[in-house]
């Protein structure tokens, strides 16, 4: 068998972590993992590190009631919660882990489920003080804005948390809502300690150390630098094979190779595709990965005067050979979906969606019949945000270029003046990510009425809103996947509000003798059963 | 010298208010830092509050008023970020950063003058070209590129030296030169040319046509009066001792000041951006300054405004 096919097995990782981890406590390695960045924010809070950054790591300390099976399936799992059931279609009762240790060496409690979920931790005490906590320079505990948008966003519909008894509690929605298992998988919805939340002397002291469930507890937080995450040895879930976790930021992606090269890192993340070889040359090291739960895409402003004719959005959507660029700057190592949709969404996966096909001689011909003339289309682009982003936006300017379009490269700084509203905003790259396996988590989430293309000013359409409410709070299955066909099929090729280029990619460099999986997501997996050390 | 004294000290008030001015009107006009501190997803009402909070919906004119009535006061701000003074944030990392350019500088001045002489000294030899060639190297590779070559040949092939991070002084190593030999080669080719200026001087063929030993010639007659320009590029080395190693800083993966700048900036953290820019002005300033005092007393006819040769 070959070693790359040992170490795809689950049971070739967990046979060697078992033995001498169990022998002698002391004797277990410490891990050290560089990655680009550890917090956006200089806090460890996930809805305040809604992001790739903030994803990669929250699992390490914190978890959810429903997980996700990020080295397979992406499919639901118990955490916190061994089961749960629908009573009805507005509430979801959990069967609560016994006996889980917190990080601060209580028992996981019903209470620590209502304050985590609840509006201590998530939602703040009330509309007027959204925006302020400590962002405004406070020491008080009150959530920030940016924390209250995002459990508004994840939990939209929460009413309550029920202590049914000691090991059971409900979760109350105020309408139907059939995404609510999606939902609970939610980073935003970890859990963390009550006690521990309310003896921290300010929220930022809190979110720099919150106290969680899971397979390391935060150690030393130095921001921008470092984080040390310890070994909870308590954890539900086996034994952690690492004695300590350190992760380091190392911003230049060559610094992270050489480190590891060096021996001095054991993985080195965000390692972009046009890299793999470079470190695959040293025959101590591999490079894993896949595509994720994330789209890379091209959003269009229809105030634009070139593109508010459809026809000129559509045109540039069949001018795109989507395969080219995956094979060009991806090493073929990734995926083009059908449309802004994953497998993983299982029966409200439109399997009959394409994307608009590659067709030059389409793309000219919906542009004769646009009347277009090769007035300048502006594309505000950050320089290299994405992985690739800027080799991508010039492939696809000659793309445009080969079917007539006059598209405009303009360098920004920062999306403050990528989403700056104008007569020269018209098209921009953008990514969304399936916070959870349903359509609300992409379409409702990022294009919907609450969404943030349509915040911005940049897209509109009143059948495809109708329909977002049908996706949120339907509850025949037959009548929201068809929602969701026809919605695919309004702003990807009647009224385009984006493109689709690819699915993203995550690749991270290793030791060949740590046995790991990748996950197909950001979130990292070091807990017993995924990470183990030959002899 | 009261009058030498009170020009260069407006002068360097202006360089400071000019830099404070610049600084918090291009921040302000170059993105909205409650858009990119709160993300683009935060909802409106957040986004106002935000910008209530900080003072950022005020004019312009009433921010910067408040910014610099706050300056005089010694309040540099709150970083936007996580809420604590800009102050403490920048003095935190001071350490770090001069842990890398203090060695650093000396590093320079121990390569560079002595080089530059010795290539003076011994024009058009060898070993002159030798340490132009080296010189011009040093001088125009970029610090980005020097530092991975130094990574790539002592972290990565022969093992012996840390790639990055802050863990131990051996970490300092690869930064230091990095940094150092830079510096160097700029000291080294700037002395030579002040020497060889100053060789060629009258007064040096006297010197040497009275029997004054060569060595004293050197030491007593040409090395003082080629000092100026050398003295200028020092206190420019000086001045950036604060903020001279943000590439290095980076490739390096070391948390010092250059680090929180490039973060800070990127997040429009705009008290920790002023701050920082405020005390690299000011020992920049503060560098300059000196180095005007040090023309004085090195080259008596600055102080005094007199003319003439030797």
């Amino acid at each position: 068998m070959l070693r790359r096919t040992l170490l795809a097995s689950p049971a070739a990782i967990a046979l060697p972590l078992a033995a001498p981890a169990f022998a002698q406590a002391d004797t277990r390695p410490v891990l050290t993992v560089a990655v680009q960045k550890i917090s956006n924010s200089n806090t460890l809070e996930p809805p305040r590190e809604q992001s790739n950054v903030g994803f990669r790591l929250s699992g390490l300390f914190s978890e959810t009631l429903i997980g996700t099976n990020w080295t397979g399936d992406l499919s639901a799992k118990p955490e916190l919660a061994t089961g749960w059931r629908r009573i009805d279609e507005r509430t979801l009762e959990f069967q609560l882990r016994p006996d889980v240790k917190l990080h601060d060496g209580r028992v996981m409690s019903a209470e620590d489920i209502a304050f985590s979920l609840g509006a201590e931790r998530l939602y703040g005490s009330g509309e007027g003080n959204a925006g302020r906590g400590v962002l405004a320079g406070a020491t008080g505990k009150e959530p920030p804005g940016d924390v209250v948008a995002a459990a508004r966003r994840s939990f939209p519909g929460f009413e309550r948390i029920e202590a049914v008894d000691e090991t059971t509690i409900r979760f109350v929605n105020r309408v139907p809502d059939l995404t609510l298992e999606g939902r609970m998988a939610q980073n935003v919805g970890a859990i963390f300690s009550r006690e521990a939340f309310r003896a921290a002397e300010s929220w930022l002291a809190w979110a720099r150390r919150p106290v969680g469930t899971g397979p390391y507890r935060v150690g030393e937080y130095r921001p921008d630098t470092s984080l040390m995450l310890e070994a909870h040895d308590e954890y539900w879930g086996g034994r952690p094979p690492a004695r300590r976790i350190r992760v380091l930021e190392v911003p230049e992606v060559s610094s992270r190779i050489n480190g590891l090269v060096a021996g001095e890192f054991d993985f080195a993340c965000d390692i972009p595709p046009d890299q793999i070889g470079t470190v695959e040359r040293h025959p101590r090291f591999e490079v894993l990965g896949s595509a994720i739960n994330n789209i890379r895409i091209i959003c269009f402003d229809t105030i634009h005067p070139t593109l508010r004719n459809p026809l000129v959005r559509r045109a540039m959507a069949h001018a795109v050979d989507r395969r080219t660029i995956v094979d060009a700057l991806w090493a073929g190592r990734t995926e083009v979906p059908k449309g802004l949709q994953l497998e993983s969404f299982g029966q409200m996966h439109v399997g009959e969606h394409e994307t608009p096909r590659f067709d030059v001689a389409e793309a000219k011909r919906l542009l004769r019949e646009a009347g277009y003339r090769g007035e300048p289309i502006p594309y505000r682009l950050l320089n290299n945000y994405y992985t690739g982003q800027v080799p991508t936006a010039q492939i696809l300017q000659e793309m445009w270029r080969a079917a007539g379009l006059n598209v405009q490269i303009e360098m920004r700084e920062n999306w403050s003046q990528v989403n700056e509203p104008g007569p020269n905003r018209a098209v921009r790259d953008w990514s969304c990510t399936a916070v959870f396996a349903d359509p609300v988590a992409t379409l409702v989430r990022a294009m919907g009425p609450n969404g943030e293309l349509q915040r911005s000013g940049e897209w509109k359409n009143e059948e495809f809103n109708r329909l977002c409410g049908v996706l949120e709070t339907g509850t025949d299955p037959g009548a929201r996947r068809a929602a969701h066909a026809r919605m695919l099929n309004i702003i990807e090729r009647e009224d385009p509000g984006y493109l689709v280029l690819h699915q993203a990619a995550t690749f991270t460099a290793k030791r060949r003798d740590i046995a790991w999986r990748a996950p197909r997501g950001w979130p990292l997996d070091f807990r017993a059963g995924n990470l183990g050390f030959r002899a | 010298m009261a009058r030498f004294l009170a020009g260069r000290l407006l002068r360097a008030f202006i360089t400071l208010f000019l830099v404070v001015t610049f600084a918090f009107v291009v921040l302000r006009l170059s993105g909205d830092p409650a858009q990119i501190i709160m993300g683009a997803d935060a909802p409106h009402e957040a986004v106002a509050a935000f910008r209530q909070a900080w003072g950022l919906d005020k004019s312009l004119w009433e921010q910067y008023l408040g910014y610099v009535g706050s300056i005089f006061t010694g309040d540099l701000g709150r970083s936007m970020r996580d809420g604590r003074p800009a102050a403490a944030l920048v003095a935190e990392r001071i350490p770090a950063t001069l842990a890398l350019t203090i060695p650093a500088l000396f590093l320079k001045l121990g390569l560079g003058i002595p080089a530059g002489i010795y290539a003076a000294l011994h024009r058009n030899s060898a070993i002159d070209r030798v340490v132009m060639l080296v010189a011009v190297a040093g001088f125009t590779i970029p610090s980005f590129v020097l530092g991975l070559l130094l990574v790539l040949v002592f972290a990565v092939q022969l093992g012996w030296l840390p790639s990055g991070g802050q863990e131990s002084w051996r970490h300092a190593i690869l930064p230091v030169i990095t940094l150092g030999i830079g510096g160097a080669a700029v000291l080294a080719r700037f002395t030579r040319s002040a020497m060889l200026e100053v060789l060629g001087q009258p007064y040096i063929r006297t010197a040497s046509a009275k029997g004054v030993p060569w060595r004293r010639v050197v030491s007593g007659h040409a090395a003082p009066n080629a000092a100026i320009p050398t003295v200028t590029i020092i206190g420019f080395m000086f001045g950036s001792l604060i903020a001279g190693a943000v590439v290095v800083e980076s490739v390096f993966s070391w948390p010092g000041v250059g680090r929180l700048m490039v973060v800070a900036v990127a997040n429009r953290d705009l008290a920790v951006v002023q701050c920082v820019l405020l005390l690299v002005s000011f020992t920049m300033v503060a560098a300059n300054f000196t180095v005007d005092l040090l023309y004085g007393l090195i080259d008596p006819r600055l102080r005094t405004g007199a003319q003439g040769g030797h």
